[in-house]
């Protein structure tokens, strides 16, 4: 106590006066420090506490699950935590209320870390805060912050992502990919004769159909690096990166094929009478000037040409490789 | 499926060596489990599996009085194996060891007839071992 | 750098998979309910061949719960779970005594608490196999995309080797995946190599 006693404040003020539950138990679990936050809440004043076994000290039940943290806490010396979703109100803690009302237990959040007396004994030492006013903050500020920031880069209709977040990442994607030199694809996507559609089926059967087609197209991606994005309209786009040009154009029949699956009734679009995408690919390792999405555009428009529901791959720069195809 | 090891020692034949057969994917826990009973029991034979499947050819085999079975390993599970075991060969004791103590599986072994030990594998695991094979009825 | 044999690596499972069962029942004590978890494989790995590939991370965001602990090694260690998954769990876990609509405040320290679990069990059960002690400190979550998280993990220049334990968790009837990676410096990779074979050397 020499250093504590040394300086300006006494420490066990300072215990005393802070605005959580602060108690130290021994290896035997026995109550060595307990300041007033605890007293108040708990109703037992120190001298009742002091030098008996914690879960002797109160009336109530303490609950099993914070005596086997503790029992671990000195066994294995490592800090653990009690969160209140998961335990609510381990210890018989109140708040002061109004006199004659039912009084419900505090809710708690503990933590409890392994520290070494002064005489080399392990103890630990708990912290209880009451978690019923942290609980309404977060609430508020949650319902705020997250609800936007999630609706600024996601597409409400489809949930996929929205054109804003496409463009920041698809800049981020070009970037890396220049930087790393490895090769990204690009896949844009339009859903066939989707106008003739929407005035045949009406409005909600299209944006029905959009819907579909953006889950179905989620549904292939599996990586973390890969997105897909509502474009615009009926229009898509995905960016993926570290694909083999074998491998893209493989991928983008799969996209064609998982919609075509999808068998969604298309009486205006021949010859299948269902609702089909056209895909355009480009692949490459992006240089100077190139433009990915220009490409992936222009085959797009090619696959439109030569009659729907295909996939047509344009190369990034007309290369040798490319003369060879 | 091939790793099956016999460790013979130069002690000579009797009736009191035992035959134990270990069963754990783990060379490691297999290595402990031995190094364990063979400080307690020089004597006794001791053949390895690292499967359920292999286990159930072994005891067909070389019909060993004991067995310590891990649960989790590639294939069927150990409480299975051990099952499979005890159903044709009741008078087998098995010590199924698990880092799981969960209630649901210390019940699952008593109904095999078996009992379950905790790992880490210990001198007092390795104590509670023996005392079962030794001294149950 | 101190290579991992076969044998080191099978120590380490066998070290993780006592600690996946301790973590287990503690966690089956808290939902009333079996829990199942299990340490399928463990790798040791350059920060830098690290990648989404490896921590099988897929698409979205994940929470991660980390403790920085020392003692005859230092290290980071992350528990990282899919967002969504962990939120799944962890509205299991408080089974009927919340609402879904409570759930997301109280999401962080729910996380803390279980990656407490997980994490202080994995490594209570290393100190207690390879004998010796850790200190830790408390967890802390935060949530970040595969992205982030695996920029962090190569940048981290101090600290080029990565211990990943993959770890298969099963609560009342949802499973899920997540990886335990370990963050370590060489002289703490080649600390933890010394204790293996202390450990090695009193079982063969």
């Amino acid at each position: 106590m020499s250093t504590i006693s040394a300086k300006r404040f006494d420490m066990e003020d300072i215990f005393n006066s802070l605005n959580l539950g602060v108690c130290v138990v021994d290896a035997d679990s026995k109550v060595l420090l307990w300041n007033n936050w605890i007293a108040k809440h708990s109703d037992i004043k120190e001298t009742d506490a002091l030098n008996r076994q914690f879960e002797k000290v109160f009336s109530e039940s303490v609950s099993p699950a914070f005596l086997t943290a503790l029992k671990h806490t000195l066994t294995h010396r490592l800090p653990v935590v009690l969160s209140t979703a998961l335990h609510r109100t381990p210890l018989p803690l109140y708040n002061a209320s109004e006199a004659n009302q039912q009084q419900t237990r505090m809710y708690q959040s503990i933590t409890i870390t392994p520290i070494q007396s002064q005489l080399n004994e392990s103890c630990c030492l708990i912290q209880v805060t009451d978690s019923s006013t942290s609980i309404k903050r977060e609430k508020m500020l949650r319902s705020h912050s997250e609800i936007l920031k999630k609706e600024a880069t996601t597409d409400s209709l489809t949930d996929i992502c929205n054109r804003r977040f496409f463009d920041a990442h698809y800049e981020m994607a070009i970037a890396e990919a220049k930087r790393q030199k490895h090769p990204l694809s690009i896949f844009m996507v339009d859903i066939d004769f989707f106008k003739p559609y929407n005035d045949y089926y009406g409005h909600i059967a299209g944006d029905n159909a959009i819907k579909q087609v953006a889950s179905a197209l989620k549904s292939q991606l599996s990586r973390a690096t890969d997105i897909v994005a509502r474009y615009g309209g009926e229009e898509f786009v995905l960016v993926m990166p570290h694909l083999p040009q074998k491998i893209a154009e493989q991928f983008a029949e799969k996209l064609r094929s998982a919609v075509f699956n999808l068998a969604m009734p298309h009486i205006n679009s021949s010859p299948f009478h269902r609702v089909t995408i056209s895909v355009g690919l480009c692949t490459g390792i992006p240089e100077n000037d190139d433009n990915l999405l220009n490409k992936a555009d222009a085959a797009l428009y090619q696959a439109k040409l030569k009659g729907r529901n295909r996939c047509i791959c344009l190369p990034l720069c007309e290369t040798e490789e490319y003369l060879e195809q | 499926m091939s790793s099956l090891t016999l460790v013979k020692t130069n002690m000579p034949v009797d009736s009191s060596i035992k035959k134990l057969l270990i069963v754990d994917d783990s060379k490691v826990s297999r290595m402990l489990i031995r190094t364990h009973i063979l400080a307690r029991h020089p004597e006794w034979v001791i053949f390895e599996a690292v499967c359920g499947e292999d286990a159930i050819e072994l005891v067909d085999n070389e019909r060993p009085d004991y067995c310590t079975m891990d649960i989790n390993m590639p294939g069927i599970s150990g409480t299975d194996a051990a099952e499979r075991i005890l159903s044709k060969y009741p008078s087998m004791k098995i010590v199924i060891f698990s880092a799981n103590i969960q209630e649901t599986h210390q019940n699952r072994a008593r109904s095999l007839g078996s009992i379950l030990v905790a790992k880490p594998v210990t001198e007092k695991s390795i104590a509670l071992t023996l005392d079962y094979f030794t001294n149950s009825k | 750098m101190s290579s991992l044999s076969e044998l080191h690596l099978d120590a380490l499972a066998e070290i993780f998979s006592i600690g996946a069962g301790r973590a287990a029942l503690s966690l089956s004590e808290i939902v009333g309910d079996e829990v199942h978890i299990s340490v399928p494989y463990v790798q040791v790995i350059n920060s830098e061949d690290i990648n989404a590939t490896t921590l099988s991370l897929n698409s979205g965001r994940f929470g991660a719960v980390s403790q920085y602990f020392s003692g005859p090694f230092n290290a980071e260690a992350v528990l990282l779970f899919t967002e969504e998954q962990a939120l799944k769990i962890v509205s299991d876990m408080m089974g009927s005594q919340m609402g879904i609509d409570e759930l997301a405040e109280f999401e962080h320290e729910a996380m803390c608490e279980l990656g407490n679990i997980i994490l202080n069990a994995c490594l209570s059960a290393m100190a207690d196999i390879l004998h010796f002690t850790l200190e830790s400190s408390l967890p802390s979550y935060r949530v970040a995309s595969a992205d982030e998280i695996l920029h962090r993990l190569k940048k981290n220049s101090n600290q080029p080797y990565v211990m990943v334990l993959h770890i298969d968790l099963t609560i009342e009837k949802r499973h899920t995946t997540g990886n335990l990676v370990f963050l370590l410096s060489s002289t703490s990779l080649t600390n933890l190599v010394i204790h293996i074979n202390q450990f090695l050397g009193s079982i063969s």
